[in-house]
């Protein structure tokens, strides 16, 4: 690779980093204030116009926080645990295409830091190191409310992540590629060409699947309130307690950026073809990953401040006898049909 | 042992509860874009309705004389003790012969049933509608006289938040 | 003896008893106004009325009298006189008269300072119509005043004339009158003779309603917030029975108490204002010692048994000189403690005052001084010449709080003693030139016995608290006594004492605070 390649993918990873982090901070205030408003309240609006510099006066408050660590915690994986949750939340935006690629000075680049031939089980498996965090600091806290978060919290992402997976089984069917940018390419063209139209079963169950994964309400077992105080972040403060709650919705903006890749044609904007109108339709196919995104981003407030939370045992059924079989036998559909497809 | 009482059994669209979560959604979505019923409260003040039950405040006669005469009912009214009354007799000619020469009432202790105003025989104390007036310290929420007479003049011409006349008002 | 029914009552009694009397010593309630058992029936205020059977009219009970009558008259051949307090008619008449009396009321109860002990209140509001049916103007006079002390409200009064008579019965000075007729009757005073007796206080508690006010307690508070206790008067030797009226340990008013055997309904303006005095006084409230000019204050241990000391040192060289205003224990633990007592402090005289219904004033200012002499049997009446001629170098004075002048004989004895111990309540002078000052109780905070000058033994009960660190008088001198003497015996309260105080003197023994009683008990 060369040095200016090298250094467009520093600049890209640096875009999607600010990014992520600055969406990171709307959701924060997005998410006080739509919750205010569906309550009939008005939430933060004091800080600066409409409020909008909340989420920076929140930091500040979280940076002049103690920092403190309760006696008989295991302490290197206790101040680990926060990065160890974090960490993965943001690495997994690195695979995802968040629009065309743009041609400066004659060179084409693609936006997306890396384009990985098995994007998706990167996406899984990064998914999958993200629950370490929760557990190891449920662990590492010696207290019993912090355990139960991650406990929980290890169980209900093995159940889910069963049918989240299968779920992207028959999406990858389909497409027959692991990649991202392939499965995008699959639902170019025809508004009807997304996968939520072809596989509208299999997005349910990812849906479902992907708020338990990202720990939201109705599925928040692992921080709940009302019997776990605050679940595995009991004891964590000030900057720890702040990494945990970016990584919250820094899950949320993978996840909500995956649902748009995986079922919603990506950057696709419905009936245009971006690649034919250069930079400009480059810039078309981000707003529309944008806007996309933007809608998942608000249906997980949505969801979150409409409904209650599962008893753990629904919670279980739910995962294991619902979804479970019915991504199997959605798998089992999309496959015959694929054969029959084949065969004929 | 238990009864168990199923009042409905769900039906296979019930089972789906997609339709249910839906509706949900549609209930809060329609309360994001309703009326906030927030008051922004040093910026924007609550107007308390009629006969609201706050502030105490004691009348004068259109001469600046204190209708009180210092009778004490509304102290023996009290059900958490918290007006002490002196009397002593009034220094003005002619009128009323007695009246209050000290008249504290205690804020902390004050329950603001309003008994004070049914059992006053001349319509000297009353409640009105300033609800905000904390203070740092005890010995500020104990009100005297002269207070008592300052929340007179604060009310007696208009509403304290919304600054209408209370003159306007049809008479109840 | 006739009988008599009264409702479903069968009662008998002397012939020449009133049916109001009658009603009353049996508990029925017939309501009253100008009736006074101290003083003449005149039935003016008509308010007693009731039926009896075979009168046509309705009859006042103040003065209508009950006899026997000729066995053939006898109602239902058995009674002598039926009568009827509940009936329909009863009712009915005295709704109108309550409807009279209250026709020029100007019903002013909230600045009234009768407002709560207001029989017009209590019998409109039992008897009495919720309405009047007078729609003209009331009649509007303004306030006179009768004497320095007492004020009348004519708006108020219903002539009932209990005042008017008190001054020509009780006091025998005659000076109020009811001025002009009918209509414009009003109670008045003679123009060159203001109410201004020394029994002139009573009018204001034995009228009725609110019409005659005491300038002292007007506007002062409303009487339901006073304290209402039972105490006696020690403003002289008689000794009167007084309620004493506080709130939050401030007196307000003095009012008699009835009491048959020593003060009658009554008590003397002297008395009845005499409370005052001790509203100004300089109250001692910790024990103090001496510390070149000034005082430091002690704790009661070390009080205690610092006087014990300085009078163990003296080895019986020390005198204790009591007061014919304390206590009887108190003197009789003073006597037990010294070798001997001396005397007492100079009484207060004044001028002996009699009125014609034998109701005095006594010459002998002090409450105690009868109680004294039973009890400090031989006390030397000069003891000031005595301690120059003799070798005495303490004194414990047993101060009474009268604020006296000390002359240069005193102020001699006080230069050659090596100590003074004065107990007292008040920072008089006395108290400024002693060496140790012990806090005891002021007149209305004491308990204890007081005799007066008829040889009448009475409770003097507490109606203040106590103030700051001071303790009862007897307890002080107790404490000191068992510090001396350490095998001398501890009395837990009050009644010990007197038990103790009645062995050795006999016209003393059997008595105890609860044969004393309210009323007090003459002396054997």
């Amino acid at each position: 690779m060369d040095f200016l390649g090298f250094i467009i993918i520093l600049v890209k990873v640096l875009v999607v980093f600010a990014a992520t982090m600055l969406t990171v901070l709307i959701l924060i205030y997005a998410e006080r204030r739509v919750s205010a408003f569906m309550q009939g309240r008005l939430g933060p609006n004091r800080v600066g116009p409409k409020g909008i510099l909340q989420p920076i006066a929140d930091g500040i408050k979280f940076l002049m926080k103690e920092e403190f660590i309760p006696a008989g915690v295991d302490k290197p994986i206790f101040i680990l645990a926060p990065a160890i949750l974090l960490i993965p939340a943001l690495m997994t935006f690195a695979v995802i295409p968040f629009g065309s690629s743009i041609t400066i000075l004659g060179r084409e680049i693609a936006l997306q830091v890396a384009d990985v031939n098995v994007g998706i089980l990167y996406i899984l498996a990064l998914t999958s190191i993200g629950v370490y965090g929760i557990v190891l600091a449920g662990w590492s806290s010696n207290s019993k409310y912090s355990l139960l978060g991650g406990l929980r919290s290890s169980a209900q992402l093995i159940s889910y992540e069963l049918a989240m997976g299968l779920a992207v089984v028959s999406i990858i069917l389909l497409s027959g590629s692991l990649k991202l940018n392939d499965i995008i390419a699959d639902q170019q063209g025809y508004f009807l060409s997304w996968n939520v139209f072809k596989q509208p079963l299999a997005f349910v169950i990812f849906l479902v699947a992907v708020y338990a994964e990202t720990n939201r309400l109705p599925f928040d077992l692992s921080e709940a309130e009302q019997e776990l105080v605050g679940g595995y972040h009991t004891e964590y403060s000030s900057m720890k307690f702040a990494m945990f709650f970016m990584a919250e919705y820094a899950n949320m903006i993978t996840a909500a950026a995956l649902t748009v890749t995986l079922f919603f044609g990506g950057w696709d904007f419905p009936l245009i073809n971006e690649t034919m109108l250069g930079n400009w339709g480059t810039a078309l196919s981000v707003l529309a990953f944008i806007l996309k995104m933007g809608f998942f981003l608000f249906l997980f407030i949505w969801v979150r401040w409409t409904f209650p939370r599962f008893r753990y045992d629904q919670l279980m059924k739910l995962g294991w006898k619902v979804m479970l079989p019915t991504a199997l036998f959605n798998i089992f559909v999309t496959a015959g049909y694929l054969t029959i497809k084949s065969v004929v | 042992m238990a009864i168990i009482t199923k009042s409905y059994e769900p039906t296979f669209w019930d089972r789906l509860y997609f339709p249910a979560l839906i509706k949900g959604l549609m209930v809060t979505l329609r309360y994001f874009f309703k009326r906030k019923v927030t008051i922004q409260y040093p910026d924007e003040k609550y107007v308390p309705p009629d006969g609201y039950r706050g502030l105490h405040r004691l009348n004068k006669y259109p001469d600046g004389r204190i209708r009180c005469v210092a009778c004490e009912m509304c102290s023996a009214a009290c059900p958490a003790d918290c007006i002490y009354i002196v009397p002593g007799p009034a220094p003005w000619e002619g009128g009323k012969e007695r009246y209050p020469v000290k008249f504290d009432i205690d804020l902390l202790k004050c329950i603001f049933c309003g008994f004070c105003e049914m059992a006053c025989p001349e319509e000297a104390i009353e409640l009105t509608e300033i609800y905000d007036f904390s203070a740092y310290s005890r010995e500020d929420l104990l009100i005297d006289r002269e207070g008592l007479l300052e929340v007179y003049e604060l009310t007696k011409n208009q509403n304290y938040y919304s600054r209408t006349d209370k003159s306007k008002k049809p008479a109840t | 003896m006739p009988l008599l029914k009264i409702d479903d009552k069968e009662i008998q009694v002397e012939s020449g008893t009133t049916i109001l009397e009658t009603a009353i010593a049996s508990g029925i309630e017939i309501p009253y106004y100008c009736y006074h058992p101290a003083l003449e029936v005149v039935g003016s205020c008509r308010m007693c009325l009731v039926q009896v059977e075979g009168m046509s009219k309705l009859q006042v009970s103040c003065n209508t009298f009950i006899g026997e009558v000729h066995p053939d008259r006898k109602v239902n051949g058995k009674y002598d006189m039926v009568v009827y307090t509940q009936n329909e008619l009863v009712v009915k008449e005295r709704k109108n008269i309550l409807e009279f009396l209250l026709l020029n009321h100007p019903l002013d109860c909230p600045v009234c300072d009768q407002a709560g002990e207001c029989y017009l209140q209590d019998y409109s509001f039992k008897f009495g119509n919720a309405h009047s049916r007078f729609e003209e103007e009331k009649r509007v006079r303004p306030n006179e005043y009768l004497g320095s002390q007492i004020v009348i409200n004519h708006n108020r009064c219903i002539l009932c004339s209990r005042c008017v008579r008190f001054t020509q019965e009780i006091s025998g000075t005659s000076e109020l009158f009811v001025e002009a007729r009918g209509y414009n009757s009003k109670i008045a005073a003679l123009e060159d003779k203001p109410l201004d007796n020394l029994l002139a206080g009573n009018v204001a508690d034995i009228c009725p309603v609110g019409a005659l006010l005491s300038t002292d307690y007007i506007h002062k508070n409303r009487i339901w917030n006073l304290e209402q206790k039972p105490s006696i008067c020690q403003d002289c030797s008689v000794g009167c029975n007084v309620d004493v009226f506080s709130q939050q340990d401030q007196i307000f008013r003095l009012t008699a108490r009835e009491n048959q055997d020593v003060n009658g309904y009554f008590m003397c303006d002297i008395g009845r204002y005499g409370f005052h005095r001790f509203e100004k006084i300089e109250r001692i409230s910790h024990p103090m010692v001496r510390n070149g000019k000034s005082f430091n204050v002690l704790d009661w241990d070390e009080a205690i048994k610092k006087t014990a000391d300085l009078i163990e040192k003296s080895k019986e060289k020390t005198a204790g000189i009591v007061s014919p205003f304390h206590t009887n224990e108190s003197n009789y633990l003073l006597g037990l403690l010294m070798k001997e007592t001396l005397g007492y402090l100079p009484p207060i005289t004044g001028e002996e005052i009699t009125f014609p219904t034998k109701f005095r004033i006594s010459a002998d200012r002090s409450p105690n001084l009868r109680g004294v002499n039973d009890i400090c049997g031989d006390l030397v009446k000069d003891f000031t010449s005595i301690i120059k001629t003799r070798d005495i170098r303490g004194l414990y004075i047993l101060d009474d709080g009268v604020d006296r002048k000390l002359d240069d004989s005193w102020k001699d004895i006080l230069a050659k003693m090596d100590f003074v111990i004065v107990q007292s309540y008040a920072m008089t002078e006395l108290a400024k030139s002693a060496h140790i000052v012990l806090p005891g109780l002021a007149p209305f905070e004491r308990e204890g016995t007081i005799t007066n000058d008829k040889g009448r033994i009475q409770w003097l009960r507490p109606s203040l608290a106590t103030k700051g660190d001071s303790k009862p008088d007897w307890e002080i001198l107790m404490l000191v006594r068992n510090a001396l003497h350490k095998e001398s015996e501890y009395f837990a309260d009050l009644g010990e004492v007197i038990k103790k105080m009645g062995d050795q003197f006999p016209n003393y023994s059997g008595i105890s605070l609860f044969k004393i009683g309210t009323q007090g008990m003459a002396l054997t």
